[in-house]
């Protein structure tokens, strides 16, 4: 990865900010490092083109990417454009490569990937190509007629030859009843009815049916015939080709007999109906079997004939294979450029084409090189002319991300995409997102697994791109590895800190409480309280006095108040996260009204939304550090003031100070307040946080009153600013108290996760460690892998899934509510590439 | 209140579906530059930006009418039956009267067919689709109207119908005629009576109204076709079928009818169908035209009311006239006829 190095110069903006950009595969080729802090700045060019040149610089525009036309004749009919005929050709030649390519697929014969896709050729070898494709496409349709030929003709013979071979047996019946034979039965019958004595003489017909239609046929034959016909089937086992779609289908020979021309005539006509075939078969057995000879023989030499017809096909085909792939990108392309240039204008004297076009300023060089070799390489001598056009509508937002940031951008664009040149929250994103996934998925061993299958994915990155997965869910996983990644680091740092790795805990550093008892007390006591204050000596339960270096001392993990302990600690945690998130939300929103130079906003909005939530919420986490801090078990040098019983309950002082009551003490040696003067400072925080809502909600609509008195032809309606501002207001008044509490589902999550890896342990993996000898190990095997199943499954995949959810809310809802607008409109560059790919995708 | 509560738990699939078909129904500016079109290939680009989308990519040149229509009647039929496959009793039930119509014809098809000596395949390959049975093949080999019901119709669902027509002894141009209309009747009278007291509800309203202005328009193409022929007054009543409006006036007045200003006075009677006769020298529009387009009226109107199948039956309709539409476009266009092109029952 290259590294560069970007200094951002808005006037005024976050002149300091430092841009690293990693170019990746997602870059477009001339990526010169535009800042994602931003979308780039764009500008609406005209483009005056040569006719002769318009091709040529088109292509080269494509392959550039970075250039989005507009439609210049939105009125026109798709058909009364300029280039219509050409794109025509151009369908009229995929549909021969998709003809060609359907009979490739149906021969099983390899189309060759193409290694770097060819250019878009030029207009005159289109010619060309219509020539080679209408060459191909001809070529096969006679050999697949011939073939179909054939094929009829070898069916029909196998049709004739089963029938041979299957009626045999019905006529050999048929014989010894008339020799008299055995099977008295219906000797009887024949004779009784026709009296005559063997001499009776019964017509027949004999064919081929399709085996789904045998059941209707044979009750029409009875109900048309009314029973006086005598039909015997037999089943071909060899399912039998139709010549003409090629499916195998499955078919059964049948044998009518009947007495009368009346008869035959009807069964013929049914026969007709149901498109049976019927063959002419020999009365004599002696002709039969001559027949059958003669039909083997034919059938022989069809063999060898449609093989080298097969053949024939075959190497027609193979050929086409080699380079199918490549036509159709260069037919793609030429289609694509003839679109795009049915979106341009011909001037009055009809020599040169005008389009209008969203540039990125930063490409402005590159896109000149492009339209210069593109009227170089049409032979033109005048150069096309890019003028810069005045334009009151919102340009496209464009970010240059690559494979790394675009995980981050698409979770942005999903809620809205940015407005032209406001803030991207993606920048932002890409750290606190996998930071506030890990408070909630807080274990070191889940965010391993989800880090080595990411790791895992970013190592055979290129493998698996040129896999082309269609699987939805894959897709999903693959485009978002760099976001896990991210997320399983930053889980195992989270987890460390909560030291859980599968719901245990590591004693890396040695725990800094000791217990020192006798086995016998050990044994007698269900459980035993360490005392938290400093204790000094060798013999003594408790604390040691140096906390455990890094992250939640091991012994926790044993200790029966553990969750008591781990909320205080998390709910907290939860909070403060929570304000420094939106205080930068806030932060951003300053920044935006800077840049886009509304002081008014800055005044009216930003500066009492800021105070309101600060001196709020922000004093609310203020007091908690001092609580850290200011508390200690047993007091700080022994002062009771400054023990864990006079430590105030955070939530009820803050309570207190909103609803302006006096605090009451813990207990009798404590005092009131935790520090001098808070009584006074809290009244005063709490007098300013309440009249920044007047502030926010009346400032902003008088100052858009005065504005509009200076300019009177400029339609204002108060009424409606007021509406709209109360809104906003009481939104984000509402919205501070909810959105604080909202984040307190980082500790609720978090909770939730160690309580279900922790019963997953105890539950499932436990049981199969409590057995003893040989047994055990098995009965462990077995519960492994419940337990590793379980964990993939619900704790890294579902709880994943969950705290995924949870954390995107945070940011749509939570942080992005706070400054971002998401009003713009995506860049839709037109480029070969994306062309290409949706193209692919969709076959 | 009952179905409001029922309804979507079998039909709320096929009816979001069959919304979905509705509104992608052809827009009067589509038609607009549908009739702008120079050349059938131009038709072709024009409803691939429709939600009919590529489905003429893959047939090679020349285009003709007939391949644009075989395309569309597929396109209609796989739409079909994916509601049909979609669907459970009564709703399944429903489907299956709407297709009855299809068989009458089909049958129609083939008997006179046959009758004129035509090729059983091209004729099989004529007959539409969702009328397509099983013994229909064997339709060729009955030779009077006996026969036909004996052998080929007897296991149909049109046997009840069929009963009706047994009087008639030979298949020619006149009974064949005779035998379609009395088959439509029973079928009407059938279908109405399913909708109505089976199934009744919204479903019963909205389909009455559609089934009546259905029977209706039978009753005057049989009066006005039969100024002139042999076909007897009596008989004439007995084709009406009885589920229309006009069926309730007193068959004096429907014998009576015996040239077209005699219909004219009685239709007169019914708001609905008063504009059907109204400057009948004057304008282009033909009575076919004009009743096509009060059906269009119709079925459009049933799209406004909810939990109910009438939209079915309504879509299928809207649909087809919107082929026949595209049909006609497509034939002024290769026959050169471009003053005629708007000439069309736009269907929205």
């Amino acid at each position: 990865m290259e590294e560069e190095e970007y200094g951002t110069e808005y006037e005024g903006g976050e002149g300091g900010e430092q841009y690293t950009s990693m170019q990746g595969d997602g870059a477009p080729a001339s990526a010169q490092g535009g800042s994602l802090f931003r979308s780039e700045e764009m500008a609406l060019c005209q483009l005056f083109l040569q006719s002769e040149a318009a091709y040529g610089c088109v292509s080269e525009l494509g392959e550039l990417g970075l250039v989005q036309f507009r439609d210049l004749n939105p009125e026109t009919n798709a058909f009364q454009r300029k280039f219509v005929n050409e794109v025509r050709r151009c369908d009229e030649m995929e549909r021969k490569l998709r003809f060609l390519e359907k009979e490739i697929k149906k021969d099983g014969i390899p189309m060759m990937e193409t290694g770097e896709p060819p250019e878009a050729p030029q207009p005159r070898e289109m010619i060309d190509l219509e020539a080679t494709f209408e060459k191909l496409e001809n070529e096969l349709r006679e050999v697949n007629q011939n073939a179909e030929a054939l094929k009829k003709n070898f069916l029909e013979l196998t049709e004739l030859k089963h029938i041979l071979r299957k009626t045999q047996q019905f006529f050999d019946e048929q014989e010894s009843l008339e020799q008299g034979g055995p099977g008295g039965q219906h000797q009887q019958l024949i004779q009784d009815e026709g009296g005559a004595g063997g001499g009776l003489q019964l017509g027949f017909v004999a064919g081929v049916i399709l085996r789904e239609r045998l059941p209707a046929f044979e009750k029409m034959l009875w109900r048309a015939c009314r029973g006086n016909v005598f039909l015997r089937v037999a089943e071909i086992e060899d399912p039998l080709e139709d010549p003409h779609t090629g499916d195998e289908v499955l078919k059964s020979v049948f044998v009518i007999f009947f007495q009368g021309e009346q008869l035959k005539s009807r069964v013929k006509k049914i026969c007709e109906g149901f498109r049976a075939t019927l063959y002419p078969c020999p009365d004599q057995a002696t002709d039969r079997r001559e027949m059958a000879v003669g039909v083997m023989q034919r059938l022989e030499d069809l063999n060898t004939v449609l093989g080298q017809t097969n053949d024939h096909r075959h190497r027609v085909l193979a050929a086409a294979a080699k380079n199918i792939k490549v036509w159709f990108i260069k037919v793609r392309k030429i289609k694509a450029i003839y679109h795009t240039l049915n979106f341009f204008n011909l001037d009055t004297s009809q020599k040169c084409l005008i389009a209008e076009c969203w540039i990125p300023r930063l490409d402005m060089e590159a896109i000149q090189l492009a339209l210069r070799r593109g009227t170089e390489s049409s032979g033109s001598t005048i150069a096309p002319i890019l003028n810069e056009m005045q334009t009151t509508e919102s340009p496209p937002t464009f970010f240059r991300t690559n494979k790394f940031t675009n995980a981050f951008q698409a979770l942005i664009n999903a809620y809205g995409v940015a407005s032209y040149r406001e803030m991207n929250p993606a920048v932002y994103t890409i750290i606190t997102f996998p930071f506030l996934f890990a408070v909630m998925f807080g274990d070191a061993g889940h965010g391993t697994i989800a880090f080595l299958f990411a790791f895992w994915c970013i190592v055979k990155e290129k493998q698996l791109i040129a896999r082309n997965s269609d699987n939805e869910i894959w897709n999903y996983f693959f485009s978002g590895r760099y976001l896990i990644a991210l997320m399983g680091i930053f889980s195992i740092y989270t987890g460390l800190i909560y030291n859980d790795v599968f719901s245990k805990s590591l004693n890396l550093f040695g725990s800094s409480w000791q217990v020192n008892m006798d086995l016998k007390d050990i044994i007698r006591e269900k459980a035993v309280m360490l005392d938290p204050a400093l204790r000094q000596g060798h013999n003594v339960s408790g604390y040691h006095g140096t906390p455990y270096p890094f992250g939640v001392d091991p012994v926790w993990q044993i200790s029966i108040n553990k969750i008591v302990f781990l909320n205080s600690f998390k709910m907290k945690i939860s909070v403060i996260l929570g304000v420094i998130h939106m205080l930068f939300g806030i932060f951003i929103s300053f920044l935006n009204n800077k840049y886009f130079q509304k002081s008014a906003n800055i005044i009216c909005e930003f500066i009492p939304q800021i105070l309101f939530l600060s001196f709020m919420f922000g004093y609310m986490a203020l007091l908690m550090f001092h609580k850290w801090t200011a508390f200690v078990a047993g007091g700080f040098d022994k002062d009771p003031l400054t023990t864990e019983r006079c430590a105030p309950s955070i939530l009820i002082t803050f309570i207190n100070m909103v609803l302006m009551n006096d605090n009451e003490k813990d207990s009798p040696e404590c005092e009131e307040y935790m520090y001098a003067g808070q009584w006074g400072i809290q009244r005063l925080l709490l007098i300013i946080a309440v009249s920044c809502i007047p502030w926010m909600l009346f400032a902003k609509p008088f100052v858009q009153k005065r504005e509009a008195a200076s300019k009177p032809d400029q339609p204002f309606d108060f009424s409606e600013v007021m509406i709209l501002q109360g809104i906003h207001t009481i939104e984000y008044a509402l919205g501070t108290i909810s959105h604080t509490a909202s984040y307190l589902r980082l500790w609720a999550l978090s909770l939730a996760h160690a309580q279900l890896s922790e019963v997953l342990w105890v539950m499932v993996l436990r049981k199969g460690l409590q057995m003893s000898h040989w047994a055990g190990g098995i009965f462990l095997f077995v519960i492994f892998a419940a337990w590793a199943s379980l964990t993939v499954g619900i704790l890294c995949l579902m709880e994943g899934l969950s705290a995924f959810l949870h954390t995107l809310r945070l940011h749509w809802v939570e942080f992005q509510s706070k400054f971002y607008s998401g009003q713009g409109y995506l860049f839709q560059p037109f480029s070969f590439d994306t062309i290409l790919k949706q193209a692919e995708n969709s076959d | 209140m009952k179905e409001m509560m029922y309804y979507n738990i079998n039909d709320g699939y096929p009816e979001s579906i069959v919304r979905g078909y509705r509104r992608s129904l052809l827009t009067s500016s589509q038609y607009g530059t549908l009739t702008q079109s120079e050349t059938l290939d131009d038709i072709k680009l024009q409803l691939s930006a429709t939600d009919y989308g590529n489905f003429l990519q893959n047939e090679p040149p020349p285009l003709t009418t007939g391949v644009i229509a075989d395309r569309l009647t597929e396109r209609l039929v796989s739409e079909f039956n994916y509601l049909r496959r979609n669907s459970v009793d009564p709703l399944s039930k429903f489907l299956e009267y709407v297709t009855y119509q299809y068989f009458i014809d089909n049958v129609i098809l083939l008997i006179s067919g046959t009758l004129h000596e035509r090729d059983p395949a091209d004729l099989l390959h004529k007959a539409h689709p969702l009328g397509v049975f099983e013994s229909m093949p064997a339709l060729s080999v009955a030779s009077n109207v006996q026969e036909l019901y004996n052998i080929v119709l007897v296991e149909t669902p049109l046997a009840d119908y069929f009963r009706g027509c047994l009087t008639g002894h030979d298949l020619d141009e006149m009974n064949i005629e005779v035998i379609r209309n009395t088959l439509h009747k029973a079928y009407l009278e059938d279908f109405y009576d399913f909708c109505v007291n089976d199934l009744g509800g919204t479903t019963g309203v909205v389909m009455k109204e559609l089934l009546e202005f259905e029977a209706d328009r039978r009753i005057i193409n049989i009066t006005i076709n039969s100024f002139g022929t042999e076909l007897s007054k009596e008989d004439r009543l007995r084709l009406y079928p009885r589920c229309g409006k006009l069926s309730r006036e007193s068959p004096a007045k429907l014998s009576a009818m015996n040239d077209i200003d005699a219909v004219k006075a009685v239709c007169d009677n019914y708001g609905e169908y008063q504009h059907l006769f109204r400057d009948m020298n004057r304008s282009e529009r033909t009575l076919e035209d004009r009743f096509f387009e009060q059906e269009v009226r119709l079925n459009l109107l049933s799209f406004h009311q909810q939990f109910h199948y009438g939209i079915y039956y309504s879509w299928l309709k809207l649909k087809e006239q919107e082929i026949r539409n595209i049909v006609w476009i497509s034939e002024c266009i290769q026959q050169q006829q471009k003053e005629r092109i708007s000439d069309f029952v736009p269907t929205l």
